[in-house]
């Protein structure tokens, strides 16, 4: 049941005929861990906050710096400094009081990931490096847990959906099989702040619509936005077999 | 034969693999996937894929950024 003032809060969600009254209260039971906070993971937590998903888990070992704010747009100049998490979690209660946000102010390993993954339904990869990102699918195929994916750089973004609960969900690692090479990232090769926002944003409404249980646009499909012509090509990514990470010679 | 390299036209030999094109490419491949129509086909296909008249490749590169 919700109260009187979620009724008020959440309005034009009980509008819509994909939320309504139900879609509410399973966002309200929902658990949401999302690593990273920085301009994929902020946008992403301030949605999921204001949209009342019961309770979110907020990862990040980084202080703010101040140039993050060129992109970041939840921190303030202020701030820079403090840690990220404490930031967020603040910020994320002042949109929305009503919903639980705890913190990992620290490098998960494969154990503690493993550990966090059994009490969310979803987690949303927002981090900015390969390590982790191979980390985090390794986690989530081993865990069968949901795993949205969202990254940015330059004017480039890539968007993907591994439902690990199903068993012809590929993985990150068919997609891109872990490498010693150099891949390019923020610090590397610079970001226009609107199109990791908007990668962010889209990771936020794939979470939605997961938790909701609306079909997913993304789910084994790779998306490519590219920020100068504003066009998403579509790459349909199928379970190799011969994955180390998810096949079945692994 | 012709295929489409990122909107570009190629001319490879009939019968080529995915290697095939790809050493002839020339192009750095750190961390890359290749999808053939719309497709992704993992590395470990490369080897193996034969490429057809009018196949639309793209190759791209992992990003990691956020």
């Amino acid at each position: 049941m919700l109260t009187e003032s979620e009724i008020l809060r959440y309005s034009r969600h009980l509008l819509l005929e994909d939320v309504g009254e139900i879609g509410q209260q399973k966002l309200k039971n929902a658990k949401v861990l999302i690593i990273g906070m920085g301009g994929l993971g902020s946008p992403a937590a301030m949605y999921l906050a204001a949209a009342g998903v019961g309770t979110l888990v907020i990862a990040d070992f980084d202080q703010l710096e101040v140039s993050n704010l060129q992109r970041q747009i939840g921190y303030q100049t202020a701030d820079t400094g403090s840690d990220k998490v404490k930031l967020m979690k603040q910020r994320l209660n002042s949109i929305n009081p009503e919903i639980i946000v705890r913190c990992i102010n620290r490098k998960m390993d494969a154990e503690q990931l493993s550990l966090e993954l059994m009490m969310v339904n979803l987690v949303l990869d927002c981090t900015d490096n390969m390590h982790s990102r191979h980390l985090i699918n390794a986690a989530c195929v081993q865990a069968k847990a949901s795993l949205i994916v969202g990254a940015a750089m330059r004017f480039e973004g890539q968007l993907i959906f591994f439902d690990h609960n199903q068993s012809d969900a590929a993985c990150y690692h068919c997609l891109f099989p872990k490498s010693e090479e150099q891949v390019l990232n923020c610090s590397n090769s610079g970001v226009i702040g609107p199109v990791v926002g908007t990668i962010g944003t889209m990771q936020a409404l794939e979470a939605i619509k997961y938790i909701l249980g609306l079909p997913s646009g993304i789910k084994n499909r790779l998306k490519l936005f590219d920020g100068k012509t504003l066009d998403w090509q579509t790459f349909t990514v199928t379970k190799d077999p011969n994955c180390s990470v998810c096949g079945q010679k692994k | 034969m012709n295929v489409i390299v990122n909107g570009n036209i190629f001319e490879i030999a009939p019968n080529s693999r995915i290697e095939g094109l790809l050493k002839s490419l020339d192009k750095p491949l750190n961390g890359s996937a290749l999808a053939v129509n719309g497709e992704i086909i993992s590395r470990t296909k490369w080897a193996e894929y034969r490429l057809c008249e009018g196949d639309n490749i793209s190759l791209f590169q992992a990003i990691a950024g956020g």
